[in-house]
Parts: structure tokens; sequence; C-alpha cells
């Protein structure tokens, strides 16, 4: 099942709805941030030999605790990118990752953020997180929230190491940082 | 039944001899079934899916479609449009009226755009007031209960001069809260007064004249904020009879509406309030006449301009904030008397609107009256859902360089659809009469969102096709001299999907949040000593509602409202009224989660009514 939250937003708000209070589930934040990841995973070229085939699947992982609930699961169910069908995969521990093409690495693993992303330095991976530090530790895209507005940073050299083509339309949305930058 | 309607051909006929899948809610129906609003009279219509949100909100629809942004049903009071240009909904809580002072209620399921124009997609409902004639003298009522908390309401009609009448009504109520799945209040009470007035003069035999208002002022409780509805209408009518088999009318309606609406702070953004004026103004022109004795045609044209301000709320808004729109419109049908019994109609209507220019609405209609109990009907008819201010003009921006989250796509274009319908209605006997409307409906074009770097991460397009199908049954049983039975049954069948090689965020799943099947069962008892025993049960399938925070379902449910009438005498009338009886509470719509879900509650209310 999917849905989309926005249009209920709205919906919610001109049909004079309460808004409930903080409820089970996932919270507005990251909401957009999956939108976010949806978009990254159709404007990103990853080589050819990323894949088995045309017809493997685009992963998009989760390590850590999941702050997206099933939000993600339903967002991208069906949905293709290019012939490859985009599918979620949770993992616990850096160890079980293989095969993903984004991995999205949750706050709960702060800490070993920088050993978690040595190891999968080189890999074509697209690294996704929204840590304090994440760049610096070796993290391709940081979402970063300032003055209540939502940013998102690329350091572009850890993208070409990990092979990645990342399209103009995304690149002029971004802050291209330094490798050394937060 | 033994009414004439108007809903299908824009002139009265009689029920039995419309060519359409037309249900009628009489106004000794809504008293009778212990309705304390326009939407629970709604319920009386087999052919709706009605379903109540919270303590002031409801999703209506016919034929699928129900979303929380659901914009295919055309609803009218007293031939005004009720529908806001911000999606192409109906704010129900804001559509009130004396009840006691409502004719009928028509709901036709299906395509009416022919003669009512774009977003007549899946039906028209139209409510008609009882004329200034039918309500003089002095009519009282007050009452109240556990969720209408207590509520009056009084009109009294008089003369102005012969062949002049008039009335001026007016109405108040408290509503308390529903509550929340885990049985606390949802903090939604609200309470809305209402009044009005209106005058028809049938003071030279060809011409009437009808001249009519009504304004009214609401406030909605939530924990964000409250939000205030205010708004009123001013109506005139001017109907020429020129002979037996021509006449015309003309109409005029300025129409305003006033809602500001609290947002929360969330992520991102800080709290704000939506607000949206809107004024409309309209006119409405038609001719009726035969030509020879095998053809009646009738034709019109109409203007609409409406002007809309939406003051924005932070991370919504409207662009322009401030919309002048025109619509322009003419059609014409013509009813052919092929044959004694088979009658062909064939029109179109041919319309333009600021976002697509041109629209073409045509539809032909077939009806057989096999015998004088029992007519065949067919219809293949084009309807089409034109872009609404949300489709096309909505952004939510994100701020920054970052694109838009959600745009309206400024190339959206029209919903379409071609209907394929068949119907048969029949008095069986002098007890039992029938009717079964089965359709097929070919959607192009619904409303879809993809993604749009680098302006929006998504914007609405039209990327989603597919059909719909299935059947309404209705048969009323008149078992007894004082009793009668009514059932209802629908079948829905949607198959909306993804169109090859395109994408949809939502997964085709998006547009439609409807029960599969419902039936309804209703008992109307006339027993001894001036007591009337009403009793209706519905089921409804579940619903699967798939655009909103979490996936899920609404379970089926069985419901069940009673009410119990007693007359004294000619004038006095008190009744006890009870809803939702079979559960404490139940859900009809929403989200599941402990506190996400609004469900509604088993509630009680008792009334008295003198009329004068």
């Amino acid at each position: 099942m999917k849905k989309i939250i926005w249009l209920a937003a709205i919906a919610l708000l001109l049909s004079g709805a309460p808004e409930l209070p903080a409820q089970t589930g996932i919270s507005r934040e990251y909401q957009v941030k999956a939108v976010f990841l949806f978009n990254f995973a159709q404007f990103i070229a990853w080589p050819t030999n990323a894949f088995a085939d045309p017809q493997t699947p685009m992963t998009i992982g989760v390590l850590g605790d999941d702050p997206f609930d099933s939000f993600l699961d339903e967002t991208v169910r069906g949905e293709k990118v290019g012939e490859h069908p985009l599918v979620i995969q949770h993992y616990r521990r850096i160890e079980d990752v293989q095969g993903c093409q984004i991995l999205f690495i949750s706050r709960s693993e702060d800490g070993q953020t920088g050993r978690i992303l040595a190891g999968l330095k080189d890999k074509n991976i697209l690294t996704v997180g929204d840590s304090d530090g994440f760049i610096k530790d070796g993290g391709i895209v940081r979402f970063v929230m300032e003055e209540n507005k939502i940013h998102f940073r690329i350091n572009l050299e850890a993208a070409k190491s990990a092979n990645l083509a990342i399209s103009s339309k995304l690149l002029r949305l971004a802050e291209i940082v330094e490798p050394g930058s937060d | 039944m033994d009414l004439d309607v108007t809903s299908v051909s824009k002139q009265p006929e009689p029920y039995g001899q419309a060519p359409a899948a037309i249900q009628v809610i009489t106004g000794e129906d809504i008293q009778r079934s212990g309705a304390s609003s326009i939407p629970e009279a709604l319920r009386l219509a087999d052919n709706l899916d009605v379903a109540q949100k919270n303590s002031h909100d409801w999703a209506i629809s016919a034929r699928g479609f129900n979303t929380a942004l659901g914009n295919k049903l055309l609803v009218l009071i007293d031939g005004r449009a009720v529908y806001t240009p911000l999606y192409s909904g109906v704010f129900w809580d804001v559509q009130d009226y004396l009840l006691e002072d409502i004719d009928r209620i028509e709901v036709v399921s299906g395509p009416g755009g022919t003669l009512w124009g774009a977003n007549a997609v899946n039906g028209v409902i139209n409510i008609t007031t009882k004329s200034a004639k039918d309500t003089q003298g002095l009519y009282v009522e007050g009452g109240g209960g556990n969720w209408l908390q207590d509520f009056v309401g009084a009109r009294y009609g008089g003369m102005l001069a012969s062949n002049v009448y008039y009335r001026v009504y007016g109405k108040y109520f408290d509503r308390s809260s529903e509550v929340l799945s885990n049985g606390n209040s949802a903090s939604d009470s609200w309470r809305m007064g209402q009044g009005g007035f209106r005058i028809d003069s049938e003071a030279s035999p060809q011409n009437l004249l009808t001249l009519q208002g009504d304004f009214y002022l609401g406030d909605e409780k939530a924990t964000t904020g409250d939000t205030r509805t205010g708004g009123g209408n001013v109506l005139g009518r001017w109907s020429h009879i020129f002979s037996d088999d021509s006449d015309m009318s003309l109409q005029l309606y300025y129409d305003r509406t006033h809602i500001a609406i609290p947002k929360p702070a969330v992520f991102l953004d800080a709290a704000g309030t939506l607000r949206d004026d809107l004024d409309t103004y309209d006119l409405d022109f038609q001719h009726h006449f035969s030509l020879g004795d095998r053809n009646r045609i009738i034709w019109g044209l109409g203007y609409r301009l409406t002007h809309d301000i939406v003051g924005e709320a932070p991370s919504v808004e409207f662009v322009p904030a401030t919309l002048y729109q025109n619509l322009f419109s003419g059609f014409v049908q013509d009813e052919i008397k092929l044959h004694e019994k088979l009658f062909l109609t064939l029109g179109t209507k041919l319309e333009h609107n600021d976002y697509t220019g041109f629209e073409v609405e045509p539809s032909a209609r077939i009806q057989w009256n096999a015998t004088s109990k029992q007519m065949f009907w067919g219809a293949i008819s084009r309807a089409v859902r034109t872009p609404s201010r949300i489709d096309h003009d909505l952004r939510e921006p994100l701020g920054g360089p970052l694109p838009d989250l959600l745009d309206g796509g400024t190339n959206f274009t029209s919903e379409t659809l071609i209907a394929y319908e068949l119907g048969y209605r029949a008095e069986l006997t002098k007890k039992i009469s029938t009717s079964i409307s089965a359709f097929y409906n070919d959607y192009e074009n619904i409303r879809s969102s993809s993604t749009e770097l680098p302006s929006s991460l998504l914007v609405f397009k039209n990327n989603l096709e597919g059909d719909t199908y299935g059947f309404e049954w209705s048969g009323d049983w008149q078992v007894l001299d004082w009793w009668r039975l009514h059932g209802g049954y629908d079948l829905l069948e949607e198959d909306i999907h993804v169109k090859p090689g395109k994408t949809d965020f939502s997964n085709g799943l998006n547009e439609t949040a409807d029960p599969q099947q419902q039936f309804s069962i209703r008992s109307s008892m006339d027993l001894p000593e001036n007591v009337d025993l009403d009793a209706t049960l519905r089921w409804v399938d579940t619903l699967h509602n798939n655009n909103g925070p979490n996936p899920g379902t609404v379970p089926s449910y069985f419901e069940l409202d009673v009410r119990i009438g007693w007359h004294p005498t000619k004038n006095l009338e008190f009744s006890i009224v009870g809803q939702n009886l079979l559960h404490d509470q139940h859900a009809e719509y929403g989200f599941p989660g402990a506190t996400t879900t609004e469900e509604i509650e088993r509630s009680v209310y008792g009334k008295v009514a003198w009329r004068f």
C-alpha cells in the first residue's frame, strides 16, 4: 500500500481535521528525507557492474534503527528505476550489507559511523546520513538542519571514488562540500 | 414513486421515466430517518458511499474515488454549486439547511457532465428546498443529545402580497467531539449558526420569480486552534412560460465562503493559518421547447466568475494567491421520440475554462418503456474533471535552493471518463418496485505524482488510468399498509493503475478509498397511537485507504440508526433518534493507529417540533 502523505497533510488541513499529537510512525522530517532518497535513486547513475544484470533490483538499505517506519517500504514498492525494481533492505550490522546501491546510515549507529564508512569505501554505494560529522567520517550525502531549513550536502570526491555519476539536476540543489567538512 | 425529477434532463419528468441511475430522498424520508444534517440525509441514497470522518467532516462519493481529496461529485443546492475550487471537493461541514424545509435530494450516480458540466464525473447531488408557498406558518424545533448536544431552529412563512410568499429561518447547533480509537476525546467539537430567507412570486401566471439567500458562521475546535468558517449567498431566478411546451429560466447567484484553518508547527514550518476566501458569481440561462411532436429540446448558456484568495500558511501555498477564473459553458440536448415507447436523447456540453480551454461532454441515452411499469435504459457519456487549484497552483516549498516538496503541475490536464451504463426500473407489483443500474467506467489521465527535479521533488501529473465497474440495486416493498421496507446494495470493482511506462509515487493507490460492497435495509412503520418507528441497518465493506500516513484498512462494519416519533396532535411531534447504535464507537474512514484514527460514537438525541 502506498500513500502520499503530503496530499493527506493538505487534505487534513483543508478539511479542518485536528492535527493529532505525535503519533506512532514516521515523522514529517523522515517523510521528506524518504522522498529525497526516492529522487536520489533516479538522478544518480551507478556503474554497470554494480548490477548482476539489467533486471537486478536496485536496493536502498537502512542500517540501524529505522526512522522511516514502513514509509520507505511503501514508497518504493512496485517502483522501478530504469529496468531495476526498487527494493528496501534493513540491516543491523555493517557485515550484513551487500548488494545495495544506496545505504542510509541511521543515527543509532553514531560513534561507529567512521568505521562503517571506512568499510564501504570504494564500493559503489551512495552513503546517506544525517549525523553530525557524516561527511568528515567519509559519507557522500548528508542531510543538515539549519535555521529551520533542510539542506543536503554532497561530497563530490567521495562520490567519484565510489564511481557514482550524479546528475546536474541534483547537484545544483546540493551544497557541494570538501572531504574534510562536517 | 410518483415524483417528478429534474436532475436527469433539467426538466421535470416522472422518476419512473428518468433514464439514469437516480435515487430520490424525499423530505419525508429525511424526517423519518432522524437525519440531523445533510450528510446524514445522504446516507439514504443507496448509490452513494457516505463515510463520517470525525465530528464535522464527511467523505462522500459515488462509484469510487472517495479519498480525502475526492473531486468527482457535483453538488448543488437550489441550483447553486457548492464545491471548492481549491480541490473540487465539498466542505460538508458548511452545507446545511433547515431540514424541515428541504423538498428533496436527487442523487444521480454516473456522469452528468452533459447537463451539469465539468466535475459531475461520478455523480450529481441536487438538493432542492421547498418553495415559500409550501412553508407557510411557524415551525419551531429544538432538542439535544450526547453528540448533537443542543439545537434549535425556527421558520416563519407568510405572504408579502397576493401570490407572493416568503419565509425566513434560523438555526443553531452545538456538536460535541467524536473520539479517537483509544477512546479519548478527539477534541473536535463545533457549532454553527445559519439563517436565510426565500421569496417566491407567482404574481403573473407566466412568470415565476424566486429570491433566496442564506448566511452562516461556524467555529470548529481542535487541539491546534479553532477553525472559523463563514459565508453566505444570494440567488435569484426568473422562469418564464411561453406556452405549454416552451419555457425558459434565468438564474443569477453570488456566493461567498471564508475559511481559516490553523496549522500547527511541524518539521520545517512555523505555525500559521491557512485562509481561503472565495467569491462566486454565476449566471445561467436555459430554454426548453418542443420541435414538432418528436423532439423536446433544451439548451442553455452559462458564465461563472470565481475570485479566490488563499492566504498562505507556512509550507503550503497556492500560486497565484489571488486568482480570477472564468468559466463559459453552453449545452444542448434533444430528446427524440423514435417510437411510442422508445426515446433517444442526444446532447452535449461545451465549456471553456482557464486551465485547459475547451472541454466537450457529449452523451447519448436510450430509453425503452417496455410496459407502463417497466423501463430499460442505456447510456454512453463522456465526462471531464477539470483541474482545480491544488492540481495546478499548489506549492509546498522547502526553502533555500531546494526543490519544492510537492507542486501542482502547470501541464496538469483534465481527467476524463467514458461511461457505459445500463439500467432497469420497474414496478414489479403494486407493492414492490425495484431499480438496478450497471456501469463500466473507463478513466484516463487520473492524477498521479512523479519527480521533476530540479524544480520539484514531486509534481502532480496525469499518469493513472484504468476502469471501474459495478452495479447498484435498490428496492421498495410495501409489506403492509403501515410497514414499508427499502433495501439497497452496491458493488464496485476498481482497477486504477499507472500508465505503462510511466511512474507514480503512490503506485496508483492515491486516488481511491472505497468499499467494494455496501448494503442497507430500512424499515418504516406507522404504528397505532400516532407513533412512527424507523430503523436503518447498514453494512459497509472493508475500506482500503491508501493516501495517509500509514497504509491500512478500515474494517467492515454493521451499524444501526433508529427513530421513534410520536405526534400526539397534528402540530406537535416528539422524537428520539439513536444513531450508530451497534458499537460504542467504530471507524468509517481514516488510518489505523492508536491515536490517529477518529471513530464515531454511539449517539442519541431527542427532538420536539411544533408546526403551526
